[in-house]
């Protein structure tokens, strides 16, 4: 297949950027469909021809990615997300707004060719919602009109201005705020060299290369107590400390930048605001664990932050940051920024590390953990954003200086994303173990529209919610663990008085049955399952035993799954099923107490 | 493999030993409980994806799949409580919702595993009210079917095709509840057709061109023997109805096949009611082979067989036996054409230089001639010549499952890029027809070799020296001198050296070990050794010649010029394969043949003798690697007999034209017996052999007194099969005809 030079010379020199050949195939397809608007079977017979593969190892990979299309799609691939977020801010008066502007509905495209339309998943601009993508520029704070607006200025052939930096990530600092992370977020050019350079950046480099042996380095790691901010909320130090020191196999270090737990919006700022600090971090955990190569495996929907963070790598590696011979230390260390294709399971330490080798995202049998074997076997590191993000601090103020500004065994700042029914959504850099209730109210605004507070997601959809009355705790690990809860990746949604909890509950199983991988039955019939008759239930063709039924099956998945996928759809949906039993009993009457947004949907 | 240290753990409060490595669910095994389970498949990679197999481990917060969790020292497993037991329903809950209950028109009904699980361990009931997911059932090629809504997605079809065929013709498609199973054609497949996925499908997702909607499982009687194909011997279980073979697989893993089977062995099976097949013995008359009766057709060969051996001597009569019919049938064939006819003219289409390699070997054949199990546990495997993949799939599965599952070494010297490549550790490439001058260098570091070629052997030398066990495989591109050369190569490996030759068909080897030859008596006896000859003498109360007879070229070549006057061909082509174009049958005044097909051959006998195939009888076969197993009568064909009632009918019509005495056995246990005693290495245990085991021959050169040997060139000749044929029988076989695959 002929294809266009800049195409070919991008192929070209991600199939030589890789260990494995294999692991181009991502990026290829993606750099494929921007071309050619979809990936054609001669485009498969070619990919598979370069890479050494098979067709069907080709299509079968491919498939499994949501943003990666077998048919053509419009010229303008419009996006719009209703999930939880955007869903409490009128997600779905959007999306039938787009159905009725284009006349099309979900995954159709207009008989011209120039829109294409699909409702998507949290697409991280929760703070701004309700959002969409058309293409790969972000809209935010959306209303009907505003769409229109867009609509119309694509239709113009205008590119409309896509938002600046993620909605919600710059506000007027409160008092309670702690910013360390996010300090530089806001001023000018912060993602440039000079400006990190200025403001102190590197230097934690310079000191964990000149000072430090890579013992030190992960000590003061794990005196930090820098929990993962991923959402489990593994000790990162005693992570590093499982590295075996005598392999003979090359040992990765990965940035998991695969932000798509709903709610969660904060790693897209970090990088694209700060993407040096994140670079800087990733050089030192290198040096710890005597890696000399990293990846940061970035969602595909975030192709802006790619691009940014990739020419913040140039920067890096023409300074002498990244490469060979580390400030004449010694140390070399590479870095490659790779893109995904839509797949939440991607987040899965695991499975991201199959799709970064340019597999389906199914995740891997543990033990042995990615520690011992990781990416293409070696032993490897994988962390969040902003955990990595964290690291120069640590090293450039000491561990227990860092670990103060939290709680006990909980150190460190926390980035909040909060979306959902507060004044002021936003994302906030507080000290970890600020009271729940407080950072609501003093940090967040409130309930908007003098409401009351009726539910919280404290970190991710994945987390059980907690009610009005157990949100007086402070947010840290430990406490959200005896809450029955979870800290989580820190995506935080508010749902007021007026929300249908039975609504709640149907959209996060959507999205847990939209992004199960498949790969082992509880989850992949379970998900699936619940969607439909939580669906059914909300539509208001619920049956009295369904509401046992759905809390059983959710038992059913919990604790069954091969990784926590399905943990991840049953929790949140018991939760709901014990707190708000007494909504689903309301709807048996045959219809939603509420104005929910899902309401216009209906049962599909 | 685990190691041989022990380790004590708890099941069910009953203790057990197991070896260190051992997964839970093996060890549940052994003490007879069952961990149910659909994705976990011995040999293949793990996937823990069904979690059927959910077990309660002591000190353990959640439950374990037994499936990846190594047995540890002091483990305490309990597969049998309340919370297991609700677990395992609850899967099977989740799996019913898909999946679509039309059991009583699904071809797995009654061997289904989620059946049988269901029934087990399943609810009673089902809570599932919502719709499921539907999609249109696929055909992927004439043989393999696709029914997504049937598929509970346990992937161990990709896994066979991926890592046990090495061909990755499936993949999975979409993701979530979504996911199917997609073939590597978009619409169709375009694979080896072996059907191997059809087969480790727990369900009827994945279901048989030949085989579906045919019968019910319970309606049929399945019948072990071996395949009637290549020389590997694959063990093949034939089920059958009214007589008819409607399905050939393997699936109770047993044999030393385990549960491989090729296309062949596992859809070519219907040549036996191809409308092709001889029902009738035919006569000559004029142009034309007109049917007669039995009796009208063996008065007919007796006295025209008496009246050339009355004018032209025993000599004017020639016997070319067949590599696909059974040992005691081979055996009785040389017996007639030694004992009665008293000919040394008898020969066989030779595929391998067995005879070369055993005598090659001396004294040390016994101990030194692989199996094909010891073939998958050696440590490194040297193949020379010939194509595994397409020649003798079950050597090429050996070779990559030792590869998967021990790391074994794989190197190759070959003219071609053959398949098994992309498994070697080195690849040495050389001149069609090269082989005999690199083993000659291997051996003594003699003749004249390209440069490169040099450096790669020594390279080659180097790495075969590191290594404590080595396999060496051939195939018909050594004979002779070459395998002398081969041997002395081997010999001076510092480890332990094996060899085993590769031939082509059903019971080449057996042909070989049964005498099928002019100058070799059953068990390689020399035809000019006066002791080996006087044993068989007295067996059989004859006078035996001490003279060499023809090999199948020169009795094809002696038929053209009119040395020879009668040809007898059992189950054998050579008019196709040996005579030149247009010879036709030459001079012969009479040509008789026994085959199931109007073969090249037939078509210019004057006497056709209708025979059974391998799958209508009993009796045995040997493979490729010497070792021996039972025939078992499946089917049965109006019309032919088997080609030991041939023989014996005509004995006694020879008897009654006063020649020779009719041959004296009733059953083929009877000759079985008498080939244990004539030939050494056929005095195998029983039990095994009877109980469906494969039996090794210990070829015993001493008993028999071999001699070095050296075969003219050309003499040994490969049919070059490919995994859609094998030699002429393929041809009847409309099943692996109708994919495109064996076209191209």
């Amino acid at each position: 297949m002929e294809l266009p030079p800049k195409l070919s010379a991008k192929f070209e020199k991600l199939q030589t950027s890789y260990p494995a050949k294999r692991s181009a195939l991502i990026p290829m397809l993606m750099y494929a469909q921007d071309e050619f608007g979809y990936i054609s079977d001669a485009m498969i017979a070619e990919i598979a021809r370069r890479l050494d593969l098979n067709n069907v190892q080709v299509e079968e990979t491919l498939a499994y990615y949501s943003m990666l299309h077998r048919k053509p799609m419009g010229k303008y691939h419009v996006q719009v997300c209703t999930n939880v977020a955007c869903m409490l801010k009128g997600g779905y008066e959007i999306l039938e707004r787009a159905k009725k502007r284009l006349e099309i509905g979900h995954k159709e495209t207009t008989q011209d060719g120039v829109f294409s339309l699909e409702e998507v998943e949290c697409i991280g601009a929760c703070t701004g919602a309700p959002a969409m993508q058309v293409n790969y520029d972000f809209y935010e704070n959306l209303t009907p009109l505003k769409f229109d607006r867009i609509i119309e200025e694509l239709d113009a052939g205008k590119r409309p201005q896509p938002e600046p930096v993620t909605s919600g990530a710059l506000h007027d600092r409160n008092v309670l705020e702690t910013p360390l992370i996010s300090r530089r977020w806001g001023m000018k050019d912060s993602h440039k060299l000079d400006v990190y350079v200025m403001q102190g950046g590197y230097k934690a480099l310079e000191k964990a290369l000149k000072e430090m042996t890579p013992e030190s380095i992960i000590e003061e790691v794990k005196r930090s107590n820098l929990r993962g901010r991923g959402g489990a909320g593994f000790p990162a130090g005693m992570k590093w400390s499982f590295v075996p020191k005598d392999s003979p196999k090359a040992r990765y270090v990965i940035c998991n930048a695969d932000e798509s737990e709903p709610g969660t919006c904060k790693d897209r700022p970090l990088m694209e605001m700060d993407p040096h600090q994140l670079i800087e971090g990733m050089v030192i955990a290198g040096r710890a664990i005597n890696s000399h190569q990293g990846f940061i495996y970035i969602r595909g929907e975030y192709r802006y932050v790619l691009d940014i963070v990739d020419a913040a790598i140039a920067e890096a590696y023409g300074a002498g940051y990244l490469g060979k011979n580390i400030l004449g230390t010694g140390f070399d260390f590479d870095l490659l920024i790779h893109t995904g294709a839509g797949a939440y399971e991607c987040g899965e330490e695991s499975a991201l590390m199959e799709s970064l080798e340019g597999k389906r995202g199914y995740p891997r049998i543990k033990p042995p953990f990615p520690a011992v074997v990781g990416l293409y076997g070696g032993p490897t590191i994988i962390n969040n954003v902003e955990t990595l993000s964290a690291v120069p601090s640590i090293i450039r103020e000491g561990g227990e200086t860092y670990a103060n500004r939290g709680t006990p065994k909980n150190g460190g700042t926390r980035m909040l994303c909060v979306s959902g029914h507060v004044r002021k959504p936003g994302i906030y850099e507080v000290p970890l173990g600020m009271n729940m209730k407080k950072f609501i109210y003093e940090v967040a605004g409130g309930i908007a529209d003098g409401k009351k507070l009726k539910a919280v997601i404290p970190g991710g959809s994945s987390c059980p919610l907690l009610t009005a009355d157990e949100i007086d705790i402070p947010m840290d690990y430990d406490s959200l663990a005896k809450a029955g809860s979870m800290l989580g990746s820190g995506g935080m949604v508010v749902m007021d008085e007026d929300t249908c909890m039975v609504d709640m509950g149907r959209r996060i199983m959507h999205f847990y049955a939209h992004e199960s991988c498949g790969w082992c039955i509880p989850c992949r019939e379970g998900t699936t399952w619940l969607r439909k008759m939580l669906e059914r239930f909300h539509a208001g063709l619920g049956r009295e035993e369904d509401i046992d039924l759905i809390a059983e099956l959710a038992k059913n998945m919990l604790g069954r799954t091969f990784c926590p996928l399905g943990d991840a759809a049953a929790m949140p949906t018991i939760s709901i099923m014990k707190k708000w039993r007494g909504e689903f009993e309301d709807h048996l009457k045959g219809r939603c107490a509420y104005k929910s947004a899902g309401a216009l949907v209906g049962a599909r | 493999m685990p190691d041989q240290r022990l380790i004590k753990l708890k099941i069910n409060d009953r203790e057990l030993q197991v070896p260190q490595g051992t997964l839970v669910i093996e060890a549940t095994r052994r003490i007879g409980t069952e961990v149910p389970s659909f994705c976990y498949y011995p040999g293949l990679s793990l996937q823990a994806a069904c979690r059927m197999c959910l077990v309660e481990v002591e000190k353990a917060p959640k439950l374990q799949t037994a499936c990846t969790l190594v047995a540890t020292d002091g483990m305490v497993v309990r597969t049998d409580t309340e919370q297991v037991r609700q677990a395992r329903k609850a899967m099977l809950e989740l799996l019913l919702t898909n999946h679509p209950l039309d059991c009583p028109v699904c071809d797995k009904g009654g061997e289904c595993e989620l059946q049988d699980m269901t029934y087990r361990y399943g609810a009673d009931f089902s809570r599932f009210v919502e719709e499921k997911i539907h999609r249109p059932e696929e055909k992927w090629s004439e043989l393999v079917y696709y029914d997504a809504p049937r598929c509970i997605l346990c992937f161990r079809c990709v896994r066979v095709c991926d890592e046990g065929m090495d061909v990755k013709a499936l993949g999975v498609g979409l993701r979530g509840a979504n996911s199917v199973i997609i073939p590597n054609r978009a619409d169709h497949l375009e694979c080896e057709e072996c059907g191997m996925c059809i087969d480790i499908c727990p369900v009827g997702a994945l279901t048989s061109g030949t085989y579906r909607y045919k019968t019910r499982p319970w309606e049929m009687q399945y019948v072990p023997t071996v395949c009637a194909h290549c020389s590997n011997g694959c063990k093949t279980t034939l089920s059958v109805r009214n007589h008819e073979i409607l399905r050939a697989n393997n699936r109770d893993l047993s044999g030393i096949n385990k549960d491989f089977l090729c296309v062949k062995g596992r859809f070519g099976f219907d040549f036996t009611t191809n409308k092709e097949r001889i029902r009738q013995p035919l006569l000559r008359q004029g142009d034309q082979l007109f049917p007669v009766s039995w009796e009208q057709a063996a008065e007919a060969a007796a006295t025209k067989l008496k009246a050339a051996y009355d004018s032209g001597g025993k000599d004017s009569i020639g016997f070319i036996g067949s590599n696909r019919t059974s040992n005691e049938e081979n055996y009785l064939l040389q017996r007639l054409a030694r004992a009665t006819f008293g000919t040394n003219n008898i020969d066989h289409h030779r595929t391998a230089d067995y005879a070369g390699l055993i005598t090659a070997l001396g004294e040390r054949a016994a101990d030194s001639l692989l199996t094909m199990e010891q073939l998958y546990q050696s440590k490194a495997v040297l193949v020379i010549g010939n194509d595994p993949t397409n020649q003798n799939p079950l050597v090429a599965w050996q070779i990559r499952s030792a590869i998967r599952h021990f790391g074994t070494r794989l190197f190759l010297i070959n003219a071609n890029e053959i398949k098994l490549k992309r498994k070697a550790r080195q690849f040495v490439k050389i001149a069609a027809g090269q082989e005999p001058a690199v083993l000659k260098w291997l051996a003594h570091e003699e003749g004249q070799l390209a440069p490169e070629l040099v450096e790669q052997l020594v390279q080659l030398k180097a790495a075969l020296e590191a290594e404590s066990d080595v396999a060496i495989v051939f195939g018909a591109e050594v004979s002779g001198a070459a395998i002398a050369a081969l041997v002395a190569f081997g010999s001076k490996l510092p480890g332990q050296t094996r060899y085993m030759a590769l031939g082509d068909y059903a019971n080449s080897r057996g042909a070989s070990d049964m005498g099928l030859l002019p100058d070799r008596l059953p068990g390689y006896a020399r035809v000019d050794d006066a002791k080996a000859r006087e044993s068989f003498e007295q067996l059989w109360g004859c006078v035996l010649s001490s003279k060499p007879g023809l090999t199948v070229p020169q009795m094809v070549e002696a038929a053209r010029s009119g040395q020879l006057k009668v040809l007898y061909v059992v189950g054998a082509n050579p008019l196709a394969h040996f005579a030149k174009p247009d010879s036709g049958r030459g001079k012969l005044d009479l040509l008789v043949v026994q085959d199931m097909f109007l073969t090249e051959t037939a078509k210019a006998a004057d006497i056709v003798l209708p025979a059974a195939s391998a799958y209508e009888k009993d009796g045995t076969v040997t493979n490729t690697s010497g070792e021996i197993q039972l025939l078992r009568r499946a089917a049965d064909v109006m019309g032919p007999r088997t080609d030991c009632d041939l023989l014996r009918i005509l004995s006694h019509q020879l008897e009654k034209q006063g020649l020779g005495k009719a041959l004296p056995y009733k059953t083929p246990g009877e000759l079985f017996s008498e080939i244990r005693k004539a030939v050494p290495a056929y005095n195998v245990p029983l039990a095994g052999l009877l109980t469906g085991g494969a039996e090794v021959t210990r070829a015993q050169v001493a008993r028999n007194g071999h001699a070095p040997y050296d075969v003219p060139a050309g003499l040994i000749r490969s049919a070059n099969d490919t995994l859609f044929t094998s030699g002429t029988l393929s041809r009847w076989c409309t099943m692996m005809e109708s994919v495109p695959e064996a076209h191209s």
